[in-house]
């Protein structure tokens, strides 16, 4: 399928995130093997200047990061019409065993560069510099994961053919019979209390962190999120999902991505990814509170993560809950 | 709202640092239009082109069955429609007699059909699709209904009969009962339906042979079971079915597509080199302008900031005009441009009109085709400017 036209949207989104960060690259090693803080001679300004390319650079690149996840997802949408057992992008994905893995490191892709524009934003808000060294030993790092996403992708994307027969998505999420890759028999109940047990424990750790600075409350926080964002995909899968789509059978995390749902699946991960990213986050910096001028900024935004997750957290759970507790209002169940 | 407020000035300042290089921007702005407009014209024409195709498709029959013989296809026999009739789930088997005629006086190839329009479903209805006339009854011979184009054939040479000749040469005159409306063109312009003993004569197809059987199922999601079952049962045939065509079409389209939008990126490479080089091309005026800026205490990050409104207002603009002109160009024009890339030809072609769509996915594929990598190129020139130092422009000047 490498001659569609969204392989090509793929692979020209895919050209443009490498040729920016090989760019982005090519000034970490400057900056690595040159960068004297003491010295103002011609070439320490010159190094000045390239930090903010960089910047600029990685911001684009994670820009593109977030188009190429959701053109993915549609392209995979796209290559189910013409793949006999597919009606969604979970059978496309499914077609060739490098779907998923290429799914997932995009997703990851999108948390580990905005890792990297936090790790700036708090750099040159210190007039020091003092992450520097950090940040570009990280961008460097940054690179096999690029080129492992961009060979995974065109991997999977020379893999697909349109003589595979692979599964629709009501029989990968189906719990009533045995035998898809992603079986879930998680049962609804316990998956729900689960659910909004973990919310009222972010919501209450998000209250508690933002009046009293425990550093035992924030790993617990960081960690909490790790494993809501797993369990918020399953509980989608296993019991919103249905809800959105008036199907009690009809179980899948691609579908409500669709126009017929509203596009309701792109407000619930447009709300679930950033929040993960600002609930996990603030730990992860902590360890540079120490490096000198970063205390204030690190702090300032401890606070602002918090809010943010709270508030992203509160909206995501309003929305995943909509269509749940529209149906119990108006009488679908007793 | 500090930000805001700052974005806002930032992108009035950009605003004005275009028009004041309106004649650089200008020719920029051309360029990039029409490579937007002839990526989203070939979007759009296969977006539509499909969507005719499915519409087409909506009355086949959802299953088709063909003797194969020696790799071709071969007459089938009435025994094998018996031989399905243990298949639970077939609602009814309509044999069908259809094959092309070359007519030599005007090199066209018509399509014929022999149909028993007794037992299809809906077949009393077919009278919906005519213009003028009526279809011929189940039992009358000698009458055809004809698609627009052969009827315009058969009036040019002043004749109220459709002759067609016979494998062995002796001539079979029909009657015209019926003539095809122009909403049906896509499907009927070429065509010639008959009774199908009508069909089996002029093909010399012996006895109660035909050409292939349409299955028509009462669950169409049982379509892909039942096909598998009649394949299982009839191992000497071919069986293909509605849902295979589609598919069959999309993949054509969209490697055709593909095909067209990789010669397509070559004109878009052609124009980042140009945008790149537009971008790179620092005037000593534009240096001191940025000198000034500098000087009165903006930071690299601003310039950058200014460069990269530039860029998207620009790529904005652009793919505004060019998404319109190319919408334009495939509902007006029915994308005279690129139709003969993406549909077939011959002497009698039905014209037909393409309906655009304009759904967000279309959007989102002509945006990443052509402003990301605008965006992408534009970047490193803009970062060159911004770190003019402010101190060497001014004392060039």
């Amino acid at each position: 399928m490498l001659l569609d036209v969204w392989s090509l949207a793929l692979i020209v989104c895919s050209t443009v995130v490498a040729f920016l960060m090989v760019f982005a690259g090519r000034s970490a090693l400057r900056v690595l093997r040159f960068w004297n803080p003491a010295s103002d001679d011609n070439r320490q300004i010159r190094l000045e200047n390239e930090i903010w390319l960089t910047s600029t650079l990685v911001e684009y690149g994670l820009g593109v990061q977030i188009i190429s996840l959701v053109v993915f997802v549609l392209a995979a949408d796209h290559f189910a019409g013409s793949i006999p057992g597919a009606m969604c992008a979970t059978g496309a994905l499914l077609a060739d065993p490098r779907g998923m893995p290429t799914l997932l490191i995009k997703l990851a892709g999108v948390f580990l560069y905005g890792f990297w524009l936090l790790l700036h934003q708090l750099d040159i808000r210190s007039e020091h510099y003092p992450l520097v060294r950090v940040k570009y030993i990280y961008l460097l790092l940054l690179l096999p994961f690029l080129a492992l996403d961009i060979g995974l992708q065109m991997s999977y994307l020379a893999g697909l053919r349109p003589d595979i027969i692979t599964s629709c998505c009501a029989v990968v999420f189906d719990s009533s019979s045995g035998g898809g890759p992603l079986l879930l028999r998680a049962p609804q109940v316990p998956v729900l209390q689960l659910f909004y047990a973990t919310v009222l424990l972010l919501a209450g750790l998000a209250v508690f962190l933002l009046r009293r600075r425990r550093i035992t409350a924030a790993i617990a926080y960081s960690l909490g999120w790790c494993w809501f964002f797993g369990l918020a995909m399953v509980a989608i899968i296993t019991v919103f999902s249905s809800y959105i789509y008036n199907m009690p059978f009809h179980k899948c995390p691609f579908c409500i991505l669709k126009p017929q749902y509203h596009f309701i699946g792109f407000l619930l991960y447009g709300t679930l990814i950033p929040a993960t990213f600002f609930g996990i986050t603030p730990v992860l910096v902590e360890p540079f509170r120490h490096r000198p001028g970063l205390a204030g900024p690190i702090a300032i935004y401890r606070t602002a993560a918090l809010k943010i997750s709270l508030f992203l957290l509160l909206v995501f759970t309003a929305l995943a809950s909509f269509p749940y507790l529209r149906y119990m209002l108006t009488g679908g169940e007793s | 709202m500090q930000i805001l407020a700052r974005q806002i000035n930032v992108l009035d300042y950009a605003l004005s640092s275009l028009w004041r290089r309106r004649m650089k921007n200008l020719s920029v702005l051309l360029v990039f239009t029409a490579v937007i407009f002839l990526v989203a014209s070939f979007q759009m024409t296969t977006g539509a082109l499909t969507r005719t195709a499915e519409r087409v498709l909506e009355n086949a029959p959802q299953i088709t069955l063909q003797r194969m013989s020696a790799g071709r296809q071969v007459d089938i026999p009435p025994e094998y429609a018996a031989r399905l009739s243990s298949i639970y789930g077939i609602s009814r088997i309509v044999p069908r007699v259809w094959g092309y005629y070359f007519d030599e006086v005007t090199g066209a190839n018509l399509t014929v059909m022999g149909l028993a329009t007794d037992r299809m479903p809906m077949g009393d209805q077919l009278h919906l699709a005519l213009a003028s006339g009526s279809f011929p009854g189940p039992g009358s011979r000698g009458s055809v209904v004809l698609g627009r184009a052969v009827n315009d054939m058969v009036q040019a040479r002043g004749s109220h009969l459709l002759s067609l000749f016979r494998n062995d040469l002796s001539m079979a005159s029909f009657e015209i009962s019926g003539v095809f409306a122009d909403a049906t063109d896509i499907l009927t312009r070429d065509l010639v339906v008959m009774n199908i003993d009508d069909a089996r004569d002029l093909f010399r197809i012996r006895g109660d042979r035909a050409t292939d059987l349409c299955v028509y199922v009462t669950n169409p999601n049982e379509i892909n079971t039942i096909a598998r079952k009649i394949a299982d049962l009839l191992p000497d045939t071919r069986v293909v079915t509605r849902p295979q065509i589609l598919k069959t079409y999309r993949v054509v389209f969209g490697w055709r597509s593909g095909f067209g939008s990789i010669c397509l990126l070559t004109a878009l490479t052609a124009f980042i080199i140009l945008a790149w080089d537009k971008a790179s091309g620092l005037s000593q005026e534009e240096k001191r302008e940025i000198a000034i800026l500098k000087v009165l205490g903006w930071q690299t990050a601003d310039i950058l900031a200014v460069r990269f409104w530039e860029s998207l207002l620009v790529s904005g603009i652009s793919f505004l005009v060019g998404v319109t002109l190319a919408f334009i160009h495939v509902a007006f024009f029915d994308a005279a441009l690129f139709r003969p890339i993406m549909v077939g030809w011959s002497v009698i072609f039905p014209p037909f009109h393409l309906v655009p769509e304009m759904t967000a996915q279309v959007v989102l594929l002509i945006f990443c085709l052509s402003v990301l990598p605008y965006l992408a190129a534009t970047v490193i020139p803009a970062w060159h400017t911004a770190s003019v130092p402010a101190d060497s422009a001014l004392s060039g000047a």
